[in-house]
């Protein structure tokens, strides 16, 4: 677990994080270029079904932040260590961000191709439960008293959210559903053409930066947060003297003597 | 035709969503970084 924080922390990094800026700004370019431009159009859907390399890939995120949720929440639990809470919190926020997003894509989909932006559907409905249940993480980091029983409560939560992302991910199989299943995770080989798996998986690795990228400006915005949340007393505490460039040690020496 | 108006709705949204969420980190991170410099009455200490 250090190990992993650690990694976390490196990534955090200022020059590490500009470099997953750029690599996140070029690779989603490079999925809007050619997920609009040079792949061809789906055959039975035609230009919609372009919506797919950002309406899965979003999805996708959504899973890892909320996985990630889960593991460093189980992590605070197991150790106590603020950091594992600083870091459930930053991905809770960021799985949201794509749950939201998700779903509004899904919705832009949906429109055209079933008819209506929105149907009580098993795999529309899980999502949906999936956002309420991480909306209501970020409410209850909001109101809890103090810092300890917050990252508690919300550790408790993080555990016990992560059940629905299972549910969702199995909702076009366990139920009758207008959604399609899955075409890339399933058993077998993924049924859908090259150039469309190519982008996909571009779109995937583009989302994935952006996660990162996210995470680790995210995380940095959590370290201030909680300075900032520090007693002012703690804050002002004023640092040992130390000696100016000008002085030389016989100089300071001779003015602790006086 | 109609479809392309859906497809570019959803890369706009996509696109607008996670720069509106980086700006607004950008905005948390200089506000913590304000309140904590004053309070503290130390010079950044943290780069940009």
């Amino acid at each position: 677990m250090r190990y992993v924080y650690r990694a976390l922390t490196l990534i955090g990094g200022h020059r590490a994080q500009r470099v997953m800026g750029v690599a996140t700004l070029a690779g989603l370019t490079a999925t809007v270029v050619i997920g609009l431009l040079v792949v061809p159009p789906d055959a039975a859907q035609g230009d919609v079904q372009r919506l797919m390399y950002v309406h899965v890939p979003a999805a996708w995120v959504a899973f890892m932040s909320f996985g990630v949720v889960f593991i460093a929440s189980a992590a605070y639990l197991k150790t106590g260590r603020v950091q594992w809470d600083r870091v459930a919190a930053a991905s809770a926020e960021i799985g949201v961000l794509f749950c939201a997003l998700t779903i509004v894509l899904g919705s832009l989909w949906g429109r055209p191709v079933w008819g209506t932006w929105w149907t009580w559907d098993p795999r529309l409905t899980t999502t949906a439960v999936l956002l309420l249940i991480y909306v209501g993480y970020l409410s209850l980091r909001k109101v809890a008293d103090s810092p300890t029983r917050r990252a508690r409560w919300s550790a408790v939560l993080g555990v016990i959210g992560f059940v629905d992302v299972p549910i969702v991910h199995m909702s076009v199989v366990w139920w009758r559903s207008l959604h399609q299943e899955a075409t890339v995770l399933r058993p077998g080989a993924p049924t859908i053409a090259g150039s469309m798996l190519a982008t996909l998986l571009l779109a995937f690795v583009a989302f994935s930066l952006a996660y990162g990228y996210l995470m680790a400006v995210r995380m940095r915005v959590g370290r201030l947060e909680d300075r900032s949340a520090l007693p002012v007393s703690s804050l002002s505490t004023p640092r040992a003297r130390r000696p100016q460039p000008a002085e030389t040690p016989a100089t300071v020496a001779s003015a602790g003597n006086a | 035709m109609h479809d392309v108006g859906y497809v570019a709705a959803g890369y706009a949204v996509t696109m607008a969503m996670l720069a509106a969420y980086r700006w607004h980190l950008a905005v948390r991170t200089r506000r913590a970084r304000r309140y904590v410099s004053t309070v503290s009455g130390q010079a950044r200490t943290e780069r940009r």
